[in-house]
């Protein structure tokens, strides 16, 4: 008598060979944004390459929770930055770290001052800019204002995306955002009259 | 003295329509990163319409914000993954 073998799977379980085609399918196109996101976060090539190879062993073993059909990107950039937060945050070699809690809170704290907060710095002076003094200027924010920028501005994740990946709601996404953005244009700032553009 | 230096002209009439401060800048500059960011509700949408054109300071940081996003986006160098990380999945989940 035969047993219908299929009854004991249920609809979300993949066959080996599903789990390598969807690997191949929807996870491989994303690996050079794993990898620059990767390289963002930890500011290490070493620490990047470890992360973005976790990052698709832990893809490839947790398969079966990914949904087809929905955004395979997103879903791997939660895995990674939860990966960066529990496994390399902790030793990172990143000097000086700015504690992000102490920051949003100072920054929270001057909501008031931050509505006539502007910048003194001009489109055109950025236009100047090279891309590796961008890059600094990015890369000298706070790993969480850095994060939000990265997968706003760089990756082109909508708010409602970024705040699946961040496990934050859309209010702190904007919030978050804004102040980031803020605090890029000081440091944009200060590459702008370093360099002698007229900022 | 020829008529053209005592009246104003096209641009200067022009400007004087415009608003050289913005008694709402704080909320424009949320709005105007909205729009940039292609999340901005209908309402956003509206206010954006209604004051963009005549609103010096809301003209410049909008110029700002679209120019930094736009480095962001195509200044920075993307770096392709190294092959050996690549290889090294590839032999991991196949073993």
């Amino acid at each position: 008598m035969l047993v219908a073998m299929s009854e004991t799977l249920t609809t979300n379980e993949y066959t080996d060979d599903l789990r390598y085609e969807v690997f191949n399918r929807e996870f491989m196109p994303h690996i050079d944004s794993m990898y620059n996101f990767a390289f963002r976060l930890t500011m290490d090539e070493d620490d990047a390459n470890d992360l973005v190879q976790d990052t698709y062993l832990k893809a490839f073993r947790f398969i079966s929770s990914f949904e087809q059909g929905t955004n395979a990107k997103a879903w791997l950039f939660r895995i990674l930055k939860n990966s960066f937060i529990n496994d390399y945050r902790k030793k990172s070699k990143e000097p000086s770290k700015v504690d992000y809690q102490e920051v949003e809170t100072t920054y929270n704290s001057e909501e008031a001052s931050d509505t006539t907060y502007t910048v003194d710095l001009r489109a055109d002076a950025v236009q100047e800019l090279i891309g590796d003094e961008v890059a600094n200027a990015l890369n000298a924010l706070p790993v969480d204002f850095r994060t939000v920028i990265i997968l706003c501005d760089i990756e082109g994740f909508t708010y409602e995306e970024m705040a699946k990946i961040l496990d934050i709601p859309i209010g702190t996404v904007r919030s978050r955002l804004h102040r980031a953005r803020n605090l890029l244009k000081e440091k944009l700032r200060s590459y702008a009259s370093s360099m002698g553009y007229d900022s | 003295m020829n008529a053209s230096s005592t009246t104003p002209s096209v641009t200067e009439v022009a400007q004087k329509q415009m608003k050289h401060t913005c008694e709402h800048h704080a909320e424009c500059m949320k709005i105007i990163q909205a729009i940039l960011d292609d999340e901005a509700s209908e309402a956003e949408k509206d206010h954006f319409r209604e004051n963009m054109d005549k609103c010096i300071p809301c003209i410049e940081a909008y110029r700002l914000e679209k120019c930094i996003k736009d480095s962001l986006n195509m200044k920075i160098v993307k770096k392709p993954c190294p092959d050996s990380i690549l290889n090294t999945i590839i032999s991991k989940i196949n073993s």
